[in-house]
């Protein structure tokens, strides 16, 4: 996605970063100043500025916490603000993530802010930089799994170690997907459970880290560290703790507790990218999915659906996953309400949608609402329009009913 | 200081005895490191493997010097095109074959560089601590393009080290591959060296095309090794600091009984 995100202090309106995604030139200063000053200028009149559309662009203002204005200025779309408004949100949260609310909320040397602030800079980049991400939580709210066989044994590995951590907070994550996690985990919200996969995608490969982090739900202001070990390439082992143990103190634990599971370990990272069990065979139209579930905040998404690459593949996994990011924005807060969204209550939605699709000459789309899950099917141009409908609700009820797919 | 190629086996990667050890530990042809999960360890063609010896390296300096880039360097990671701050701490593995001359004995060194950001290391108190425990060596790195990196070693030194410890201390300077833009002379580099009897080394942390330079990072990790491994014969009392094996200048032995008690 190209785009420009611009934050400035709410109150003065000093720069405080920008970023810009797709390879596009930084805006020039005035510019900046005056989309910030015609945000104010509403604002000294009462009035709240939101968005607005030029011929090809959109811009969406935000302010967060009373201290952070947040721009962002990208190609439109014609989707509803409420995914740009999610995605600002998103960068907000990020910051509170790495830098802590307290902080955020009052800022006290500019300079200083600037500069520290630039630790969140990797991590909102990963957050704008949509077309190169692999995962969809950033869009659907919903934390990104991968569901294979082996989790269910590998699940008491996890408790044990995160037992010994001293934290009730663990999880197994496979490239920014989690496989496995403790049941508190799951009780993490569900912007707290898609941030910190976002995080770990975010970060280049090493064998451990400690992270200071700011839950932005739970403990915006008192951080815990996120410790992270990487078992094989490509696997890491996450847990939220305290002020113990150490870094090195969990980290002598490691081959104690998972060495056994090298080989689960193994083959749980060859489910990737496909993501779902390879005992799930679907209709050969299919070249993707997205199926998300609104009560668990937990989403499985796949553009690998066949083992064997077939020459029906004219649009490859990039292409499916950007087709199918822009199938969710066009009928989410359109056609379907985005539940969990505070700025956008279901009355503005007056109709009860429960399916949708597109057609188009080299693809179609579908998508069914069947609370608590909705899935988003990708299908090649071949499968007739009236067929659809019923692959659709088979792949739903199939990929719902597996006993590996913990939705 | 040490002088190089005194304990290790500088040129060993040439042999052909020594073609098993690294093609554990690097991708065939291109020479590049291979990383390895916790789980994971060098493949053991031989029947016997070589002795395994851990260090822990925390590696300081100012923000946007080029820590991080240098532990990818080292490490066989990508490294990073842009600056982005190091949040927390984070950790990465080498593990690089050494032939001991004297002993004729190969040993498999395990490098486990601590990298941690300017900012956290501020604002959290756990950071420092968790860095400095047990540490076994500290590179210290600056940028040979900005001067003030350098000018800080002096404060980062006494802030890590006191001079009868007995961690490795190693500087390294970044951005080598910039000369045009470099602020900090030969002059200061010697001086540097001679003054605090502290080495540093230069680096180059840029993305190489098909043909790395592995003459470059052998030298590197040999160096660093070479140190470790001499300052394990000092606590071994195998040598006294100073000793014969080595051109190093006299230092006062000091006791440092109470720091393994
Ligand atoms: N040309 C060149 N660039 C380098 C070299 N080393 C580092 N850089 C660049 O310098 C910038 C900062 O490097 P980092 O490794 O992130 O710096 P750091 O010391 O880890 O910074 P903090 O995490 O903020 O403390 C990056 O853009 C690197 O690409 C080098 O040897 N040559
Ligand atoms: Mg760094």
């Amino acid at each position: 996605m190209a785009a420009h995100l611009i934050c400035l202090t709410s109150g003065g309106g000093v720069p405080i970063f920008t970023r810009n995604k797709g390879n596009l030139k930084p805006l020039p200063f005035p510019v900046i100043g005056s989309l910030n000053g015609v945000h104010m200028f509403a604002n000294s009149h009462d009035v709240k500025l939101l968005s607005t559309t030029t011929e090809d662009a959109k811009v969406v203002w935000k302010v967060f916490h009373d201290s952070i204005t947040l721009i962002i200025v990208t190609g439109d779309d014609s989707a509803d603000d409420i995914h740009l408004n999610n995605l600002l949100s998103q960068v907000c949260d990020a910051m509170v993530l790495l830098y802590g609310l307290e902080d955020l909320a009052n800022i006290k040397n500019i300079e200083r802010f600037k500069r520290e602030i630039k630790i969140c800079s990797q991590l909102i980049d990963k957050i704008l930089d949509q077309a190169d991400l692999l995962t969809v939580g950033d869009l659907t709210n919903a934390v990104d799994i991968i569901a294979a066989p082996e989790n269910s044994v590998l699940q008491n590995y996890l408790d044990a170690f995160t037992e010994a951590a001293d934290s009730p907070y663990g999880c197994l994550m496979v490239h920014g997907k989690i496989a496995i996690a403790t049941k508190r985990w799951w009780t993490l919200t569900s912007k707290e459970m898609v941030l910190l996969s976002l995080l770990m995608s975010s970060l280049s490969p090493c064998s451990s880290r400690d992270i200071p982090v700011f839950l932005p739900n739970l403990s915006p202001s008192v951080p815990h560290r996120l410790l992270t070990f990487q078992l094989i390439k490509d696997v890491d082992v996450c847990v939220l703790c305290g002020p113990s143990p150490t870094l090195a103190q969990l980290e002598e634990e490691v081959g104690r507790f998972w060495r056994s599971g090298y080989d689960l370990l193994r083959s749980l990272l060859q489910l990737h990218p496909r993501n779902y069990p390879l005992s799930i065979t679907l209709d050969s139209n299919i070249m993707g999915f997205i199926l998300v579930n609104r009560e668990s905040h937990r989403c499985l998404c796949s553009t690998h659906p066949h083992p064997v690459a077939s020459s029906k593949d004219t649009i490859d996994s990039k292409r499916r996953l950007e087709i199918l990011r822009s199938f969710y924005k066009h009928v989410m807060g359109t056609f379907f309400p985005m539940s969990d969204d505070p700025d956008k209550g279901q009355e503005e939605i007056c109709h009860q949608a429960q399916e949708s699709y597109i057609s188009t000459d080299s693809h179609k789309c579908y998508t069914i609402l069947s609370e608590p899950h909705q899935i988003f099917v990708l299908y090649t141009a071949n499968i007739p329009t009236f067929a659809m409908r019923s692959v659709t609700q088979k792949t739903l009820s199939l990929l719902v009913k597996d006993k590996h797919i913990q939705i | 200081m040490l002088s190089v190629g005194s304990l290790l086996d500088f040129d060993w990667h040439k042999h052909s005895e020594s073609r098993e050890a690294f093609s554990s530990v690097t991708h065939r042809h291109h020479h590049r490191l291979k990383t390895f999960g916790l789980l994971e360890k060098p493949a053991n063609v031989s029947p016997y493997s070589p002795e395994e010896v851990r260090y822990k390296l925390f590696v300081v300096g100012k923000t946007g010097v080029g820590k991080t880039s240098t532990v990818a360097k080292l490490t066989g990671n990508e490294i990073p095109k842009t600056h982005n701050e190091t949040a927390g701490i984070q950790t990465s593995t080498t593990y690089w074959p050494g032939k001991i001359t004297q002993l004729n004995k190969q040993v498999m060194f395990r490098l486990q560089f601590w990298d941690a950001g300017e900012t956290s290391l501020k604002k959290f108190d756990h950071i420092i601590p968790a860095c400095t425990e047990r540490v076994d060596g500290i590179l210290f790195i600056f940028s040979i393009v900005d001067k003030s990196s350098f000018d800080d070693l002096h404060q980062q030194i006494s802030r890590f080290t006191s001079t009868n410890d007995d961690i490795v201390k190693i500087a390294i300077a970044t951005k080598c591959d910039q000369h045009a833009h470099c602020e900090v002379t030969q002059r200061d580099i010697r001086d540097f060296e001679n003054n605090w009897k502290i080495p540093i080394l230069k680096i180059q942390n840029i993305q190489e095309s098909s043909q790395p330079d592995f003459s470059e990072l052998s030298r590197l990790l040999n160096i660093i090794c070479e140190y470790l491994w001499y300052r394990d014969l000092i606590l071994a009392g195998k040598v006294t600091k100073g000793g014969a094996v080595v051109g190093r200048r006299p230092q006062p032995p000091v006791p440092t009984v109470e720091k393994y008690v």
